[in-house]
């Protein structure tokens, strides 16, 4: 067994270990929905899988980030609110599909800048500034939508719902958009910076990177992120819910954190958040197909995240311990 | 001799924080008496402090996590309001003896807290993440176990703890809220534990060092914490004569914002109960006073939401003293 689980490492080394695990963990859960629900095993379904989790797929890559760093961000379904608002009123008011989504990415990248200005310059915690953030939106966006929906937004991003030679375009631009995200944590010089500040944040100072500009940058990476899942978001809706983003923070987190990034970080990728997020999507809709009751969906997630980090705090543990046995064998 | 000295400069900052805060009690009081010809009167002043006895029990409770550094943050603690009352309610319906019932909820209460206490303590778990899981779980919890539904099955004579008035001030408050800060104020300022408290808060390693169980210290204050959420839920549930399952949504942010605005250092270690009183005070002026104003309470969220932003910011760099 143990051997097997060796060979399987070695075939997805690109995985690593903790990938792995979810990866295994997702399986799982496949294959027991698969089970116990008659309609879970279609393309169908599958189908309606991915197109739902888009929004948080991408929202997810920018919490990676800020969770590789120590920080977290709960703002960002309130950005998410803020920004497809915008970009509804616009599409409405007959703007060209191009400038909309260059202003939603502005938007989206200022208000990521002012939770990065106040974490990097500010010494604001990065709980409590975008707890701050997320509410004072929250208030903006029930300002803005004055209790209506918004709907009747020109379909012009709606192509996102169709498919491409049989794949929905919608799954084509979440595995580009991971892979970039991929090669920027593993192969550039961002990613590097990211990491080492999440390690410890005072000795990549010393190393000389500039942590304040990073967590900016960083922050803002985040909020143009969420400006994409916004427009996502808009090509599946048509229009702008109240409820806009509430759950999306709690999900993102708990796509992160099963996805193996540790809670404290300077540990994780965003192949394991991606699983993550699959892990909780396939979740939802096995939840959804059993008839249990919308409303275990958030205990469910939250006691999830509460265990995988327990898990993983469990595991680095042991690997700490083991490390130091061999170096005092040694 | 040192010690001294930092205790002569604990006071300095302590009473100009709390004159700072009296101030803005007097600023706050003037503008909503713009707002609203009914704000400023005895009954209406005396009648709106039972608005703020729940988010002063909470914040208490805020403050003390806060208090203990390591970046110790609570955000379930409106979630747990929202499960304790809905145990409170469930106790009852079952036909449980009303007083034993709040008992058995203060010892839920303090259980809930004290798991999260564990987590964080023990397993060395970060708590704004442990704490954000939390905060959903229990709040859904809380709606799965009453299907959304209020529970309003309360005996009459319960509406005394919320709902009663002694010389006009609200009960709640005379036998509740001020009790129970002057008590925890007592302890925070005059035992072992209250100085433990501090020692762990500006350093952990070297409270450690020192002797001091600073896990059990930390965990003990998530188990206030959750005690203090659980009585807001008593009282809450007596103000409404319901339990309602959404009755602690939005808490953490106003508890969160009370503390640092009482001059709570959100890095731990340096405050006052007494700052976080007057704080709650405050945001109560504030929420009851829009609310006279006829001003849509989604607003308050805004003004929350930048009050907090301001005030880690001051305290920051304005080092109010």
């Amino acid at each position: 067994m143990n051997n097997l689980f060796k060979k399987l490492e070695n075939k997805l080394s690109f995985l690593g270990r903790r990938e792995l695990g979810i990866l295994i963990m997702l399986i799982i859960e496949i294959v027991f929905f698969s089970i116990v629900t008659e309609f879970f095993l279609s393309i169908g379904n599958f189908r309606s899988i991915l197109m739902t989790s888009v929004d948080l797929a991408i929202v997810s890559i920018g919490m990676t980030l800020v969770i590789l760093m120590g920080g977290i961000d709960v703002s960002v379904g309130s950005v998410l609110g803020v920004v497809a608002i915008f970009i509804s009123e616009l599409l409405m008011a007959g703007f060209n599909p191009i400038i909309v989504v260059i202003l939603a990415l502005i938007l989206g990248a200022l208000l990521g800048g002012i939770n990065g200005l106040l974490v990097g310059y500010g010494k604001v915690p990065p709980i409590i500034a975008t707890l701050g953030t997320m509410n004072l939106w929250r208030a903006v966006i029930f300002g803005l939508l004055g209790g209506k929906w918004i709907s009747g937004v020109p379909p012009v991003f709606s192509f996102l719902n169709k498919s491409f030679i049989g794949i929905p375009i919608s799954l084509i631009l979440i595995f580009a958009l991971y892979f970039l995200f991929w090669v920027v944590t593993n192969k550039r010089k961002f990613g590097r910076k990211i990491y080492a500040i999440g390690n410890n944040q005072e000795c990549a100072r010393l190393a000389g990177i500039k942590v304040k500009r990073t967590l900016v940058y960083s922050y803002m990476t985040v909020g143009a992120l969420t400006a994409i899942a916004a427009i996502a978001y808009i090509g599946r809706m048509g229009g702008v819910e109240i409820t806009i983003g509430n759950d999306l923070p709690l999900q993102a987190i708990a796509a992160v954190i099963i996805g193996g990034t540790a809670a404290t970080g300077g540990k994780g990728s965003v192949i394991g958040t991606l699983l993550g997020v699959f892990f909780i999507n396939v979740m939802q809709n096995g939840i959804l197909l059993l008839g249990i009751p919308s409303l275990w969906e958030r205990a469910v997630i939250g006691i999830l995240i509460i265990v995988s980090i327990g898990i993983d705090m469990m595991s680095n543990k042991k690997e700490k311990q083991s490390l130091e046995g061999e170096l005092n064998a040694a | 001799m040192q010690l001294k000295s930092e205790a002569i400069d604990f006071k300095n900052i302590f009473s100009n924080r709390i004159f700072f805060l009296l101030g803005l009690n007097l600023l706050t009081l003037i503008i909503m008496t713009f707002l609203s010809p009914y704000f400023l009167s005895l009954e209406s002043l005396l009648g709106m402090t039972q608005f703020g006895a729940v988010i002063a029990l909470i914040s208490l409770g805020e403050s003390l996590v806060i208090l203990g550094g390591e970046g110790g943050i609570d955000l379930s603690v409106g979630s747990v309001l929202s499960l304790s009352g809905v145990i409170l309610g469930m106790l009852v319906s079952a036909g449980l003896n009303i007083w034993l019932a709040c008992i058995l909820t203060l010892i839920f209460g303090f259980i809930i807290g004290s798991i999260n206490g564990f987590l964080i303590s023990y397993i060395e778990m970060p708590a704004f993440v442990v704490t954000v899981g939390a905060l959903y779980a229990y709040g859904a919890l809380a709606m799965v176990l009453t299907g959304g539904i209020p529970i309003s099955d309360f005996p009459d004579k319960f509406s005394f703890v919320g709902q009663g008035y002694i010389f006009q001030t609200p009960v709640q408050i005379l036998f509740i809220v001020l009790p129970l800060y002057l008590i925890l104020n007592w302890v925070m300022k005059n035992t072992d534990f209250g100085r433990k408290v501090y020692h762990i808060g500006v350093n952990n390693k070297a409270a450690g060092l020192s002797g001091i169980d600073t896990k059990k210290i930390r965990l003990l204050l998530y188990a206030i914490s959750g005690t203090l959420a659980a009585i807001g839920a008593i009282v809450m549930s007596s103000w409404l004569m319901a339990a309602r399952p959404d009755a602690g949504y939005g808490y953490e942010l106003q508890a969160i914002t009370v503390s640092v605005l009482g001059g709570i250092s959100i890095m731990g270690g340096e405050g006052s109960l007494t700052g976080t009183m007057l704080s709650a005070l405050i945001i109560t002026m504030i929420a009851y006073g829009l609310q006279l104003a006829n001003i849509n309470t989604i607003w308050q969220l805004a003004v929350l939401g930048l009050l907090l932003l301001f005030a880690v910011l001051a305290n920051k760099f304005f080092d109010i003293n």
